[in-house]
Protein backbone atom coordinates (compact mmCIF):
# COMPACT_ATOMS: atom_id res chain seq x y z
CA UNK A 1 0.00 0.00 0.00
CA UNK A 2 2.22 3.39 -1.14
CA UNK A 3 0.91 6.59 0.69
CA UNK A 4 -0.80 7.43 -2.68
CA UNK A 5 -3.38 4.50 -2.18
CA UNK A 6 -4.03 5.30 1.46
CA UNK A 7 -4.81 8.91 0.84
CA UNK A 8 -7.06 8.42 -1.73
CA UNK A 9 -9.19 5.74 0.70
CA UNK A 10 -8.80 8.46 3.26
CA UNK A 11 -10.03 10.77 1.09
CA UNK A 12 -12.53 8.67 -0.61
CA UNK A 13 -13.45 7.59 2.93
CA UNK A 14 -14.07 10.55 4.66
CA UNK A 15 -16.53 11.96 1.16
CA UNK A 16 -18.52 9.09 2.08
CA UNK A 17 -18.71 9.12 5.41
CA UNK A 18 -19.44 12.77 5.30
CA UNK A 19 -22.46 11.82 2.82
CA UNK A 20 -24.00 9.08 4.65
CA UNK A 21 -25.87 10.52 7.66
CA UNK A 22 -25.57 8.65 11.03
CA UNK A 23 -27.27 5.41 11.45
CA UNK A 24 -30.88 5.85 12.75
CA UNK A 25 -30.89 2.80 15.27
CA UNK A 26 -29.03 1.60 17.70
CA UNK A 27 -27.86 5.00 19.76
CA UNK A 28 -27.69 6.52 16.11
CA UNK A 29 -24.07 5.16 15.72
CA UNK A 30 -21.56 6.78 12.36
CA UNK A 31 -21.15 4.38 9.43
CA UNK A 32 -17.12 3.34 10.23
CA UNK A 33 -15.64 3.82 7.09
CA UNK A 34 -12.62 5.76 8.04
CA UNK A 35 -12.31 3.32 10.79
CA UNK A 36 -12.14 0.82 8.29
CA UNK A 37 -9.00 1.92 6.57
CA UNK A 38 -7.22 2.62 9.68
CA UNK A 39 -7.64 -1.03 10.59
CA UNK A 40 -6.80 -2.18 7.29
CA UNK A 41 -3.59 -0.69 7.48
CA UNK A 42 -3.07 -1.78 10.82
CA UNK A 43 -3.75 -5.77 9.72
CA UNK A 44 -2.02 -5.81 6.35
CA UNK A 45 0.69 -2.85 6.57
CA UNK A 46 3.67 -2.11 8.30
CA UNK A 47 3.16 -0.29 11.64
CA UNK A 48 3.82 3.11 10.53
CA UNK A 49 1.02 3.16 7.72
CA UNK A 50 -1.52 1.92 10.50
CA UNK A 51 -0.10 5.11 12.49
CA UNK A 52 -0.18 7.31 9.54
CA UNK A 53 -4.13 6.42 8.45
CA UNK A 54 -4.96 6.62 12.10
CA UNK A 55 -3.75 10.19 12.38
CA UNK A 56 -4.72 11.56 9.26
CA UNK A 57 -8.28 9.54 9.33
CA UNK A 58 -8.94 11.04 12.96
CA UNK A 59 -8.15 14.37 11.46
CA UNK A 60 -10.46 13.85 8.65
CA UNK A 61 -13.32 12.65 10.93
CA UNK A 62 -12.98 15.64 13.32
CA UNK A 63 -12.49 18.29 10.64
CA UNK A 64 -15.85 16.85 9.36
CA UNK A 65 -17.44 17.21 12.77
CA UNK A 66 -17.79 19.22 15.97
CA UNK A 67 -15.07 17.09 17.96
CA UNK A 68 -12.14 18.59 18.77
CA UNK A 69 -8.79 18.03 16.70
CA UNK A 70 -7.29 14.91 17.80
CA UNK A 71 -9.83 12.85 20.02
CA UNK A 72 -10.87 10.22 16.40
CA UNK A 73 -7.23 10.06 16.09
CA UNK A 74 -6.54 8.98 19.77
CA UNK A 75 -9.92 6.27 19.33
CA UNK A 76 -8.83 5.59 16.05
CA UNK A 77 -5.15 4.24 17.73
CA UNK A 78 -6.95 2.53 20.44
CA UNK A 79 -8.88 0.62 17.96
CA UNK A 80 -5.94 -0.28 16.04
CA UNK A 81 -4.07 -1.35 18.65
CA UNK A 82 -6.19 -3.84 19.83
CA UNK A 83 -6.07 -4.39 16.02
CA UNK A 84 -2.19 -4.61 16.30
CA UNK A 85 -2.48 -7.25 19.16
CA UNK A 86 -4.86 -9.61 17.24
CA UNK A 87 -3.39 -9.44 14.03
CA UNK A 88 -1.57 -12.17 14.33
CA UNK A 89 -4.52 -14.64 15.63
CA UNK A 90 -6.78 -12.92 12.47
CA UNK A 91 -7.49 -14.34 9.32
CA UNK A 92 -8.25 -11.39 7.75
CA UNK A 93 -9.48 -13.17 4.36
CA UNK A 94 -12.42 -14.41 6.36
CA UNK A 95 -15.36 -12.63 5.93
CA UNK A 96 -16.79 -13.82 9.21
CA UNK A 97 -13.52 -13.20 11.23
CA UNK A 98 -12.99 -9.75 9.68
CA UNK A 99 -16.90 -9.32 10.65
CA UNK A 100 -16.18 -10.03 14.49
CA UNK A 101 -12.90 -8.17 14.19
CA UNK A 102 -14.46 -5.09 12.79
CA UNK A 103 -17.63 -5.09 15.44
CA UNK A 104 -14.81 -5.36 17.93
CA UNK A 105 -12.54 -2.60 17.37
CA UNK A 106 -15.69 -0.16 16.50
CA UNK A 107 -16.79 -0.91 19.56
CA UNK A 108 -13.62 -0.19 21.25
CA UNK A 109 -13.34 3.00 19.10
CA UNK A 110 -17.07 4.40 20.02
CA UNK A 111 -16.34 3.68 23.86
CA UNK A 112 -12.75 5.78 23.56
CA UNK A 113 -14.31 8.47 22.07
CA UNK A 114 -17.43 8.47 24.18
CA UNK A 115 -15.16 8.53 26.67
CA UNK A 116 -12.91 11.57 25.70
CA UNK A 117 -16.11 13.95 24.78
CA UNK A 118 -17.55 12.74 28.23
CA UNK A 119 -14.69 13.86 29.66
CA UNK A 120 -14.30 16.92 27.85
CA UNK A 121 -18.42 17.86 28.66
CA UNK A 122 -18.69 17.42 24.94
CA UNK A 123 -21.56 14.98 25.26
CA UNK A 124 -23.66 13.34 27.93
CA UNK A 125 -24.41 10.04 27.40
CA UNK A 126 -25.84 7.60 30.21
CA UNK A 127 -23.20 4.62 30.41
CA UNK A 128 -26.40 2.42 29.08
CA UNK A 129 -26.67 4.55 26.02
CA UNK A 130 -23.19 4.41 25.29
CA UNK A 131 -23.03 0.73 25.61
CA UNK A 132 -25.83 0.77 22.84
CA UNK A 133 -23.91 3.01 20.75
CA UNK A 134 -20.87 0.70 20.90
CA UNK A 135 -23.51 -2.07 20.32
CA UNK A 136 -24.57 -0.15 17.05
CA UNK A 137 -21.24 0.47 15.76
CA UNK A 138 -20.40 -3.08 16.04
CA UNK A 139 -23.60 -4.14 14.21
CA UNK A 140 -22.00 -1.16 11.42
CA UNK A 141 -18.83 -2.62 11.19
CA UNK A 142 -19.19 -6.06 10.97
CA UNK A 143 -21.29 -5.31 7.88
CA UNK A 144 -19.30 -2.55 6.64
CA UNK A 145 -15.34 -3.75 7.36
CA UNK A 146 -15.55 -7.26 5.71
CA UNK A 147 -16.87 -5.36 2.39
CA UNK A 148 -14.23 -2.52 2.66
CA UNK A 149 -11.39 -4.72 3.48
CA UNK A 150 -12.59 -6.69 0.05
CA UNK A 151 -12.51 -3.35 -2.07
CA UNK A 152 -9.50 -2.01 -0.63
CA UNK A 153 -7.58 -5.52 -1.21
CA UNK A 154 -8.91 -5.55 -4.28
CA UNK A 155 -7.52 -2.43 -5.41
CA UNK A 156 -4.44 -3.08 -4.09
CA UNK A 157 -4.49 -6.69 -6.27
CA UNK A 158 -5.30 -4.29 -9.03
CA UNK A 159 -2.78 -1.96 -8.36
CA UNK A 160 -0.01 -4.57 -8.16
CA UNK A 161 0.51 -3.01 -4.59
CA UNK A 162 -0.96 -6.28 -2.36
CA UNK A 163 1.66 -7.99 -0.46
CA UNK A 164 0.74 -10.74 2.21
CA UNK A 165 0.85 -9.49 5.82
CA UNK A 166 3.82 -6.99 6.14
CA UNK B 1 14.67 -3.04 19.86
CA UNK B 2 12.29 -2.58 23.06
CA UNK B 3 13.50 0.87 23.40
CA UNK B 4 12.89 1.57 20.26
CA UNK B 5 9.10 0.63 20.49
CA UNK B 6 9.06 2.40 23.12
CA UNK B 7 10.67 6.06 21.79
CA UNK B 8 8.33 5.24 18.83
CA UNK B 9 4.62 5.13 21.38
CA UNK B 10 6.22 8.19 22.86
CA UNK B 11 6.75 9.99 19.62
CA UNK B 12 2.99 8.80 18.48
CA UNK B 13 1.81 10.35 21.91
CA UNK B 14 3.47 13.68 22.17
CA UNK B 15 1.96 13.60 18.17
CA UNK B 16 -1.86 13.19 19.47
CA UNK B 17 -1.21 15.89 22.46
CA UNK B 18 0.19 17.95 20.00
CA UNK B 19 -2.93 17.80 18.03
CA UNK B 20 -5.18 17.49 20.60
CA UNK B 21 -3.57 20.63 21.91
CA UNK B 22 -3.85 22.97 18.97
CA UNK B 23 -4.33 26.35 19.02
CA UNK B 24 -7.85 27.25 18.33
CA UNK B 25 -7.43 29.70 15.57
CA UNK B 26 -4.79 26.90 14.41
CA UNK B 27 -7.54 24.15 14.85
CA UNK B 28 -10.20 25.95 13.12
CA UNK B 29 -7.74 26.73 9.97
CA UNK B 30 -6.66 22.99 9.68
CA UNK B 31 -10.53 21.89 10.01
CA UNK B 32 -11.70 24.44 7.31
CA UNK B 33 -8.86 23.23 5.12
CA UNK B 34 -10.10 19.65 5.07
CA UNK B 35 -13.88 20.86 5.09
CA UNK B 36 -13.77 23.06 2.20
CA UNK B 37 -11.69 20.21 0.72
CA UNK B 38 -13.98 17.30 0.95
CA UNK B 39 -17.31 19.50 0.47
CA UNK B 40 -17.55 19.73 -3.02
CA UNK B 41 -17.32 16.27 -3.23
CA UNK B 42 -19.62 15.73 -0.64
CA UNK B 43 -22.11 17.54 -2.68
CA UNK B 44 -21.26 16.16 -5.78
CA UNK B 45 -22.14 13.02 -3.94
CA UNK B 46 -25.33 14.25 -2.21
CA UNK B 47 -26.38 15.97 -5.91
CA UNK B 48 -25.76 12.23 -7.47
CA UNK B 49 -27.95 10.30 -4.82
CA UNK B 50 -30.44 12.97 -5.37
CA UNK B 51 -30.50 12.22 -8.99
CA UNK B 52 -30.38 8.90 -8.64
CA UNK B 53 -33.35 8.84 -6.38
CA UNK B 54 -35.50 10.81 -9.05
CA UNK B 55 -34.44 8.12 -11.51
CA UNK B 56 -35.62 5.44 -9.32
CA UNK B 57 -38.82 7.24 -8.46
CA UNK B 58 -39.46 7.50 -12.04
CA UNK B 59 -38.90 3.97 -12.91
CA UNK B 60 -40.53 2.42 -10.11
CA UNK B 61 -43.81 4.65 -11.35
CA UNK B 62 -43.37 3.34 -14.84
CA UNK B 63 -43.18 -0.31 -13.69
CA UNK B 64 -46.51 0.48 -11.27
CA UNK B 65 -48.40 1.38 -14.40
CA UNK B 66 -47.42 -1.34 -16.09
CA UNK B 67 -48.61 -3.39 -13.80
CA UNK B 68 -51.88 -1.85 -13.13
CA UNK B 69 -52.25 -1.02 -16.90
CA UNK B 70 -51.17 -3.76 -19.30
CA UNK B 71 -52.73 -2.63 -22.18
CA UNK B 72 -51.63 1.24 -22.20
CA UNK B 73 -49.16 1.71 -24.84
CA UNK B 74 -45.52 2.61 -24.15
CA UNK B 75 -46.23 5.79 -25.73
CA UNK B 76 -48.76 6.86 -22.87
CA UNK B 77 -46.09 5.46 -20.40
CA UNK B 78 -43.78 7.98 -21.43
CA UNK B 79 -46.84 11.20 -21.60
CA UNK B 80 -47.69 9.95 -18.17
CA UNK B 81 -43.83 10.50 -17.23
CA UNK B 82 -43.84 13.63 -18.92
CA UNK B 83 -46.75 15.15 -17.13
CA UNK B 84 -44.95 13.47 -13.57
CA UNK B 85 -41.77 15.10 -13.95
CA UNK B 86 -44.09 18.64 -15.31
CA UNK B 87 -46.44 18.48 -11.78
CA UNK B 88 -42.59 17.88 -9.93
CA UNK B 89 -41.41 20.86 -11.64
CA UNK B 90 -44.28 22.97 -10.76
CA UNK B 91 -43.93 21.83 -7.31
CA UNK B 92 -40.73 22.70 -7.08
CA UNK B 93 -41.60 26.27 -8.74
CA UNK B 94 -43.98 26.82 -6.58
CA UNK B 95 -41.73 26.22 -3.08
CA UNK B 96 -39.08 28.56 -4.82
CA UNK B 97 -41.50 30.99 -4.96
CA UNK B 98 -42.67 30.66 -1.31
CA UNK B 99 -38.98 30.62 -0.65
CA UNK B 100 -38.71 33.72 -2.74
CA UNK B 101 -41.82 35.01 -0.85
CA UNK B 102 -40.83 34.46 2.55
CA UNK B 103 -37.11 35.60 2.09
CA UNK B 104 -38.62 39.28 0.91
CA UNK B 105 -41.02 39.29 4.13
CA UNK B 106 -38.41 38.61 6.60
CA UNK B 107 -36.94 41.40 7.97
CA UNK B 108 -33.37 40.10 8.80
CA UNK B 109 -30.31 39.80 5.82
CA UNK B 110 -30.70 36.29 4.70
CA UNK B 111 -28.79 34.04 3.45
CA UNK B 112 -30.15 31.21 0.88
CA UNK B 113 -27.86 27.92 1.61
CA UNK B 114 -28.20 24.50 0.60
CA UNK B 115 -28.23 21.65 3.49
CA UNK B 116 -25.22 19.20 2.32
CA UNK B 117 -25.15 17.13 4.50
CA UNK B 118 -25.73 15.58 8.05
CA UNK B 119 -23.58 15.27 10.91
CA UNK B 120 -21.84 11.51 10.22
CA UNK B 121 -20.51 11.05 13.40
CA UNK B 122 -24.07 10.34 15.21
CA UNK B 123 -22.52 12.42 18.40
CA UNK B 124 -24.26 15.56 17.18
CA UNK B 125 -27.85 16.72 15.50
CA UNK B 126 -26.16 19.06 13.34
CA UNK B 127 -26.34 19.75 9.20
CA UNK B 128 -24.10 21.09 7.30
CA UNK B 129 -24.71 24.01 4.84
CA UNK B 130 -23.16 25.03 1.72
CA UNK B 131 -21.76 28.61 2.53
CA UNK B 132 -19.19 29.61 4.60
CA UNK B 133 -17.35 32.70 5.25
CA UNK B 134 -16.65 33.71 2.00
CA UNK B 135 -20.60 34.26 1.60
CA UNK B 136 -21.34 35.90 4.93
CA UNK B 137 -22.00 33.14 6.92
CA UNK B 138 -20.83 33.78 10.75
CA UNK B 139 -20.70 31.88 14.33
CA UNK B 140 -23.96 31.34 16.29
CA UNK B 141 -26.21 33.02 13.64
CA UNK B 142 -30.01 31.68 13.74
CA UNK B 143 -30.47 29.50 11.21
CA UNK B 144 -34.19 29.21 9.37
CA UNK B 145 -36.59 27.85 6.71
CA UNK B 146 -40.30 29.33 5.66
CA UNK B 147 -41.38 26.83 8.32
CA UNK B 148 -39.68 28.33 11.45
CA UNK B 149 -36.02 28.10 13.47
CA UNK B 150 -33.72 25.19 12.85
CA UNK B 151 -31.14 25.72 14.89
CA UNK B 152 -27.58 28.63 14.78
CA UNK B 153 -24.75 28.11 13.33
CA UNK B 154 -21.69 26.60 14.64
CA UNK B 155 -18.82 25.70 12.74
CA UNK B 156 -18.04 28.06 9.99
CA UNK B 157 -15.52 27.49 7.10
CA UNK B 158 -14.20 29.14 4.32
CA UNK B 159 -17.48 27.40 2.14
CA UNK B 160 -19.76 25.21 4.55
CA UNK B 161 -20.91 25.88 7.65
CA UNK B 162 -22.49 23.27 10.49
CA UNK B 163 -25.62 24.27 11.87
CA UNK B 164 -26.63 23.04 15.27
CA UNK B 165 -29.88 21.89 14.78
CA UNK B 166 -32.78 22.50 17.58
CA UNK B 167 -32.73 18.76 18.33
CA UNK B 168 -29.07 18.84 20.17
CA UNK B 169 -29.30 18.95 23.40
CA UNK B 170 -26.63 21.68 23.23
CA UNK B 171 -28.56 23.98 21.77
CA UNK B 172 -30.38 26.16 23.58
CA UNK B 173 -32.79 28.86 22.63
CA UNK B 174 -34.25 31.69 24.61
CA UNK B 175 -38.34 31.35 23.96
CA UNK B 176 -41.94 33.01 24.76
CA UNK B 177 -45.26 31.35 24.03
CA UNK B 178 -47.11 33.33 22.26
CA UNK B 179 -50.32 33.35 23.48
CA UNK B 180 -49.43 33.89 27.33
CA UNK B 181 -46.30 35.52 26.80
CA UNK B 182 -44.41 33.17 29.15
CA UNK B 183 -40.66 33.05 28.97
CA UNK B 184 -38.16 29.97 29.01
CA UNK B 185 -35.20 27.85 27.47
CA UNK B 186 -35.87 25.44 25.11
CA UNK B 187 -32.82 22.80 24.39
CA UNK B 188 -32.82 20.01 22.49
CA UNK B 189 -33.93 16.85 23.47
CA UNK B 190 -31.21 14.67 20.95
CA UNK B 191 -33.69 12.52 18.91
CA UNK B 192 -33.09 11.07 15.52
CA UNK B 193 -33.06 13.87 13.06
CA UNK B 194 -36.90 14.37 12.48
CA UNK B 195 -38.27 12.36 15.72
CA UNK B 196 -40.71 14.71 17.23
CA UNK B 197 -40.85 16.23 19.97
CA UNK B 198 -37.24 17.86 19.37
CA UNK B 199 -37.37 20.07 22.52
CA UNK B 200 -38.23 20.72 25.81
CA UNK B 201 -38.93 23.77 28.39
CA UNK B 202 -38.01 23.05 31.45
CA UNK B 203 -38.57 24.75 34.57
CA UNK B 204 -41.89 26.83 33.49
CA UNK B 205 -43.31 28.22 37.22
CA UNK B 206 -46.22 26.16 37.66
CA UNK B 207 -48.50 29.00 38.20
CA UNK B 208 -47.52 29.73 34.15
CA UNK B 209 -50.59 29.62 31.74
CA UNK B 210 -49.18 26.99 29.48
CA UNK B 211 -51.32 24.84 27.35
CA UNK B 212 -50.91 21.99 24.20
CA UNK B 213 -50.97 23.62 20.87
CA UNK B 214 -49.66 26.57 22.10
CA UNK B 215 -47.26 28.53 19.42
CA UNK B 216 -43.22 28.82 21.37
CA UNK B 217 -41.63 31.78 19.04
CA UNK B 218 -38.02 32.90 19.96
CA UNK B 219 -38.10 36.13 22.48
CA UNK B 220 -35.30 37.99 21.42
CA UNK B 221 -33.41 37.60 24.57
CA UNK B 222 -29.25 36.94 24.83
CA UNK B 223 -29.20 38.60 21.55
CA UNK B 224 -28.36 35.23 19.24
CA UNK B 225 -31.96 34.77 17.98
CA UNK B 226 -34.00 37.30 16.31
CA UNK B 227 -36.94 37.80 18.31
CA UNK B 228 -40.25 36.20 17.19
CA UNK B 229 -38.92 33.07 14.92
CA UNK B 230 -41.71 30.11 15.51
CA UNK B 231 -39.99 27.29 17.41
CA UNK B 232 -42.68 25.01 17.29
CA UNK B 233 -45.88 24.19 19.17
CA UNK B 234 -46.44 23.03 22.48
CA UNK B 235 -47.49 18.92 22.64
CA UNK B 236 -47.73 17.41 26.17
CA UNK B 237 -47.15 19.89 29.17
CA UNK B 238 -46.44 17.72 32.91
CA UNK B 239 -45.94 19.29 36.56
CA UNK B 240 -42.55 17.90 37.62
CA UNK B 241 -42.51 15.31 40.50
CA UNK B 242 -42.17 17.77 43.29
CA UNK B 243 -44.76 19.83 41.80
CA UNK B 244 -42.31 23.09 41.65
CA UNK B 245 -42.23 22.92 37.58
CA UNK B 246 -44.32 22.69 34.76
CA UNK B 247 -42.02 20.85 31.89
CA UNK B 248 -43.50 21.63 27.82
CA UNK B 249 -42.35 19.34 24.94
CA UNK B 250 -42.55 20.85 22.02
CA UNK B 251 -42.72 19.71 18.17
CA UNK B 252 -39.82 21.66 16.05
CA UNK B 253 -41.79 23.69 13.47
CA UNK B 254 -39.94 22.97 10.61
CA UNK B 255 -39.37 18.96 9.97
CA UNK B 256 -35.38 18.79 10.99
CA UNK B 257 -35.27 15.43 9.12
CA UNK B 258 -35.76 16.86 5.78
CA UNK B 259 -34.04 19.88 5.40
CA UNK B 260 -33.19 20.62 1.95
CA UNK B 261 -32.62 24.32 2.61
CA UNK B 262 -32.28 27.23 5.17
CA UNK B 263 -31.48 30.64 5.35
CA UNK B 264 -28.94 32.08 7.94
CA UNK B 265 -29.50 35.42 9.76
CA UNK B 266 -26.76 37.54 8.95
CA UNK B 267 -25.77 41.02 10.01
CA UNK B 268 -23.89 43.54 7.95
CA UNK B 269 -21.14 42.99 9.57
CA UNK B 270 -20.94 39.36 8.48
CA UNK B 271 -22.03 40.48 4.94
CA UNK B 272 -19.45 43.58 5.03
CA UNK B 273 -16.84 41.00 5.70
CA UNK B 274 -17.33 39.02 3.37
CA UNK B 275 -17.14 41.72 0.85
CA UNK B 276 -13.63 42.72 2.35
CA UNK B 277 -12.61 38.92 2.00
CA UNK B 278 -13.49 38.91 -1.78
CA UNK B 279 -14.46 40.53 -4.54
CA UNK B 280 -18.00 40.64 -4.83
CA UNK B 281 -19.72 38.21 -7.41
CA UNK B 282 -20.61 38.77 -10.63
CA UNK B 283 -23.57 36.90 -11.08
CA UNK B 284 -25.41 33.41 -10.68
CA UNK B 285 -27.06 32.83 -7.57
CA UNK B 286 -27.15 35.37 -5.38
CA UNK B 287 -28.33 35.83 -1.80
CA UNK B 288 -31.43 37.97 -0.91
CA UNK B 289 -31.12 40.87 1.31
CA UNK B 290 -32.98 43.07 3.41
CA UNK B 291 -33.06 45.93 5.54
CA UNK B 292 -31.88 44.76 9.18
CA UNK B 293 -31.17 46.75 11.99
CA UNK B 294 -27.34 46.89 12.61
CA UNK B 295 -25.63 45.00 15.36
CA UNK B 296 -28.91 43.77 17.10
CA UNK B 297 -28.04 40.32 16.72
CA UNK B 298 -24.37 40.25 17.38
CA UNK B 299 -24.36 37.54 20.22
Amino acid sequence: MTLLVLLFWLIAGGTLQAALPAWRHMGQPAFPILLGVVLYAAVNKKIRYFVIAALLAGLVEDALSLAPLGYSACAFLAAGGLALLLRADFFADKAATTSWFGALCAATATGAMALLLQLKGLVALSIGATLWRMAGSAVLAAVVVPLLFGLMRGMERALGTWEDRA
Amino acid sequence: MKDRRWIALCAIGLVVLAIMNLPDAASRRVKGVVRDGISPLQAALRGGAREAQEIFRYVRGIGDLALENRALSEEIVYLRGEMRMARELERDNQMLRDLLGFVQRFPNKLISCEVVGRDSTGWWQTARLDKGVAAGVAEDRAVITPDGLIGRTVSVSDRTADVLLLSDPACKVSVRLARSGVFGVVAGLGHKPGEQPACRLDYVSKTADVQEGDEVVTSGQGGLFPKGLLVGRVVKVKLDDAGLYQTAWIDSAANLGELEYGFVAATDKDLAAARAAEPPPTGGEEDVEADFPEGEDDP
